[in-house]
C-alpha cells in the first residue's frame, strides 16, 4: 500500500492539461458556461476538440493498438477523464464514444461493424447518443418497452426514449429494444440517427437546456446487419459496456474545484472568517478527500484485474453524499450563485441535480453493497 | 498508488492478528465492564516489538497495526506508542502505556491515562514528557470504552520537553485517532452486520429491512473512508492528510453511534452485548485534537489560507 503518483502519471497528467490549455478557445469557460456542455454549440465544438485530440494520441490512447490506441493503462485513461471533467468535458458526448460504445464494438461487432464505426470514433468526428432510458423505464432498464420486430432482412422499431442527452446533433444512436416477451429479451442496435421515422424533441429542466431529450421511433426500419452481437444479447452487452463506466464520473475532482470558487467567492465578500462557513468548507474537502481515494481505489483494483466488488458502488455513494452536501453549502452561504451571481457555481448546482439518479440511482447503490457487498438478505 | 498491502505489510498484519486472537477474549468477571484493558496483551504487543514499527519500517505500518488492535473487544494502548511517540522521540522508546494528554484540559480525564507509564502533555507550542508513578493518577469511572484517569496532583511540566514539538503531536495523535476509528468502526460494522442477519423481527431478518440496509451501507462508507485517509496520512507524514482524516471520522461519530445502536435494538444498550466496546471508542476520540471543527478550521487555514487572510491567497 503506497498513495504516491509514479513519474509517468504526473507526466502524463501535465500532458494532458497542456493539450486542455493549447486546444480550449480563450471564451471556453464563458461559452461553457452559458451554453452547457449538452448545448449544440459544445456538441459540435467537441467534433474539432476530439479531433485534434486524437491527433495528439490523447483521444483513445486505452484502446488496442489495431483500433489506434497506445494501450496505456486504466490509471492513465483515468487521469484523462479527470482532466476533461474539470475542465468541463470538453470532449462533449464523446467520452461515451471511447469510453464504453468503441469497447463494445471491439468486443461484439462484427468485422464489418468495427471496420465502419471505429475509425470514426477513433477520429473524433462522430457522436453518438444513448438510446437506454424510457418514460417506464430508468434505472429498472430491464423494463423498457420499445420494440424491434424482424421482418425479414429488417427489424422495425417503434417506441421512444428519454433522457437521450445528445441526441439532437447525434449521428448514431447505441439503441436498445425488446426483441422478445422475456424481460431480458433485449438487442442492441446501431442506429443513424438521420433512420426516417425518428425525431427528437427538447424540453428544459433543472439541468442546463440541452440535457433533456425525447426521440421517438415510429416505424423505424433498420437493416439486420445494424444488430450488434447476436438478437436478445443486449442485456450482456450493455452489462459489459458500462463495466468499462464503473468507476464513474470523478465528481470529487470537480467539486473540490467548485468548493474553492465558493471559498473565493466568501471571501470577495468578506464572509470566510467566520469560523462556522470555514468549519463547514472544511469538513466538505474532507468528504471529498474521502471519496477520492474510494475512487481510487478501484481504479487500482481494475488496473489488478481484481474480481468486481461493490466498492465503485460505493465510491459512488461517498462522492454524491458530498455533492450534496456542497450544494446546499452552496445555497445556504452563497444563495445568489442560483440567481446570476456565479454563473460557474450556477452551472456546478445544476449540472449535480440529477446527480443521484443519472446512471442508476442512488438507492439500487445502496441495496447493491448491502445485498452483495455486505451480505444482506434480500426481501422476500 | 496502490491500495493493496505489499507482502511485508500483508506479513505484518497477519502475524498482529494471530496476536490479537489469542487475546480477544474478555473474562467472564469483566464481561459486563464498560471497558476491558488488556494489560498481558499491551505486554506481547510492546515485547515483540510490535509498536516500535513506525521506527524499524514506517508510520504507515504502525497505522495498519493500530486499525488491527482496534478490531478486537479489549482495549490496548498502540496509537500513542505506534505512532505519536516515534514521531516526537526518534532515537528513544519511551515506557508505555502512553497517553495523549491535551495541556489545556490538564485537569480533565484523558483517555489511557489510567494505564499509562508515560504522559505526551500537548502544550500547543511544545511537548512535555511526563512519567507517570503510583499515585499520580486516578482512575475516573466512565461510559468510555477506554482506561480513563486523571492527574491526582498537577505533574511537572519542565522536566522533560520536547521543544516546537505541538503541532507534531497534534498531527500524529489525529492519525492514531483516524487509523484507530477505522478499525473500531469497521468491527463495530461488522458485529451489527452479523446481528442483523440472524435477529428476526416480523417474521424476518432486520437486516433484510431497506431502511436498515441503506443505513448500513452507509456505515461502511464512513469506515472504509476512515480506512484509506488514516493510511493516507500515515504514509505521507503530512499534517493536511492527518487534518483531513481526523475530520472526517470525528464529524461521523454520531451517525455510527445512532445507527449501529439503531440496528441492535434493546441488546445494544446493554454491556451483555459487545457493541459498546467498539461505539464507546468512537465516542471517546470524537473530541481529542479539537474535534472535527478544530480539525475542518485546520483545513480551511491550510486550504485558503487563516482567517484574516481574505483574497490574499490564490484559491
Amino acid at each position: 500500500m503506497e498513495f504516491g503518483w509514479p513519474k509517468e502519471h504526473v507526466d502524463y497528467r501535465r500532458r494532458v492539461r497542456e493539450a486542455i490549455n493549447e486546444l480550449l478557445p480563450p471564451d471556453w469557460e464563458e461559452t461553457y458556461v452559458r451554453e452547457s456542455y449538452a448545448s449544440d454549440l459544445q456538441i459540435d465544438f467537441s467534433r474539432e476538440f476530439c479531433a485534434a485530440l486524437a491527433e495528439r494520441g490523447l483521444l483513445t490512447p486505452h484502446w488496442p493498438a489495431e483500433y489506434g490506441g497506445s494501450e496505456s493503462e486504466d490509471w492513465q485513461h483515468f487521469i484523462l477523464g479527470e482532466e476533461m471533467k474539470a475542465a468541463g468535458e470538453p470532449r462533449g458526448p464523446q467520452y461515451m464514444n471511447v469510453n464504453w460504445i468503441g469497447p463494445a464494438l471491439m468486443k461484439y461487432g462484427n468485422d464489418e461493424q468495427r471496420e465502419q464505426h471505429l475509425r470514426g470514433i477513433a477520429s473524433g468526428k462522430v457522436i453518438w447518443c444513448q438510446g437506454f432510458s424510457e418514460p417506464g423505464a430508468g434505472t429498472d432498464l430491464a423494463a423498457l418497452r420499445t420494440k424491434a420486430v424482424r421482418a425479414g432482412d429488417k427489424y422495425i422499431i417503434n417506441g421512444s426514449k428519454i433522457w437521450t442527452s445528445y441526441a439532437r446533433k447525434a449521428d448514431w444512436c447505441f439503441l436498445l429494444a425488446r426483441t422478445g416477451e422475456g424481460r431480458k429479451e433485449i438487442s442492441v442496435f446501431l442506429l443513424p440517427m438521420n433512420t426516417p421515422g425518428i425525431s427528437v424533441s427538447s424540453y428544459p429542466g433543472l439541468p442546463k437546456y440541452g440535457h433533456l431529450n425525447e426521440v421517438y421511433f415510429t416505424d423505424v426500419e433498420t437493416p439486420v446487419s445494424g444488430l450488434l452481437g447476436e438478437e436478445g444479447a443486449g442485456w450482456d452487452i450493455v452489462i459489459h459496456a458500462l463495466s468499462y463506466e464503473r468507476v464513474g464520473v470523478p465528481r470529487y475532482h470537480t467539486g473540490l474545484h467548485a468548493l474553492d470558487m465558493a471559498v473565493a467567492a466568501l471571501k470577495k465578500e468578506g464572509r470566510f472568517d467566520d469560523p462556522i462557513i470555514r468549519s463547514r468548507a472544511g469538513m466538505i474537502a474532507a468528504q471529498f478527500e474521502g471519496a477520492k481515494l474510494m475512487t481510487y481505489s478501484v481504479v487500482d483494483q481494475r488496473v489488478k484485474k481484481l474480481p468486481p466488488n461493490t466498492d465503485a458502488n460505493l465510491s459512488r455513494v461517498a462522492a454524491l453524499e458530498a455533492v450534496n452536501e456542497l450544494m446546499n453549502f452552496i445555497v445556504e452561504f452563497l444563495p445568489d450563485c442560483l440567481a446570476g451571481g456565479h454563473l460557474l457555481l450556477d452551472d456546478y448546482y445544476r449540472v449535480n441535480v440529477p446527480a443521484g439518479v443519472t446512471g442508476g440511482a442512488n438507492e439500487v447503490q445502496l441495496d447493491l453493497v448491502a445485498q452483495r457487498g455486505l451480505g444482506l438478505p434480500r426481501m422476500s | 498508488m496502490d491500495f493493496q498491502l505489499n507482502d511485508d505489510q500483508s506479513a505484518l498484519v497477519s502475524a498482529m492478528r494471530a496476536i490479537l486472537l489469542d487475546h480477544q477474549d474478555i473474562p467472564q468477571s469483566q464481561k459486563l465492564d464498560y471497558c476491558y484493558f488488556h494489560s498481558a496483551l499491551q505486554d506481547v504487543l510492546q515485547e515483540s516489538g510490535f509498536l516500535n514499527a513506525a521506527r524499524e519500517v514506517d508510520p504507515l505500518a504502525a497505522a495498519l497495526l493500530v486499525a488491527e488492535a482496534a478490531k478486537i473487544p479489549p482495549v490496548v494502548e498502540v496509537g500513542a506508542s505506534a505512532l505519536i511517540a516515534p514521531a516526537l522521540m526518534p532515537d528513544e522508546v519511551p515506557e508505555g502505556p502512553i497517553a495523549y494528554v491535551d495541556g489545556a484540559r490538564l485537569d480533565k480525564p484523558h483517555r489511557n491515562l489510567a494505564v499509562a507509564k508515560t504522559a505526551f502533555v500537548n502544550l500547543g507550542e511544545d511537548v512535555a514528557v511526563v512519567s507517570i508513578d503510583e499515585g499520580d493518577v486516578e482512575r475516573v469511572e466512565t461510559i468510555y470504552a477506554y482506561p480513563f484517569g486523571k492527574f491526582v496532583r498537577k505533574p511537572d511540566l519542565t522536566r522533560s520537553v520536547i521543544a516546537s514539538a505541538g503541532a507534531t503531536a497534534t498531527q500524529w495523535a489525529r492519525v492514531a485517532l483516524a487509523a484507530e476509528f477505522a478499525g473500531a468502526a469497521q468491527a463495530a460494522i461488522d458485529f451489527t452486520v452479523d446481528y442483523v442477519k440472524q435477529r428476526t423481527v416480523f417474521g424476518r431478518p432486520v437486516g433484510s429491512f431497506q431502511a436498515v440496509q441503506h443505513r448500513l451501507v452507509q456505515c461502511s462508507r464512513l469506515a472504509k473512508g476512515a480506512y484509506y485517509l488514516a493510511m493516507k496520512a500515515a504514509w505521507s507524514k503530512a499534517p493536511e492528510d492527518a487534518m483531513v482524516a481526523a475530520c472526517y471520522v470525528q464529524s461521523e461519530v454520531q451517525k455510527l453511534m445512532y445507527d449501529l445502536h439503531q440496528f441492535n435494538g434493546a441488546m445494544g444498550v446493554t454491556t451483555e452485548h459487545l457493541l459498546h466496546f467498539w461505539t464507546y471508542r468512537l465516542r471517546a476520540l470524537q473530541s481529542e485534537t479539537g474535534g472535527a471543527h478544530g480539525a475542518a478550521l485546520d483545513i480551511a487555514d491550510s486550504r485558503w489560507g487563516a482567517a484574516g487572510d481574505n483574497g490574499r491567497r490564490e484559491c
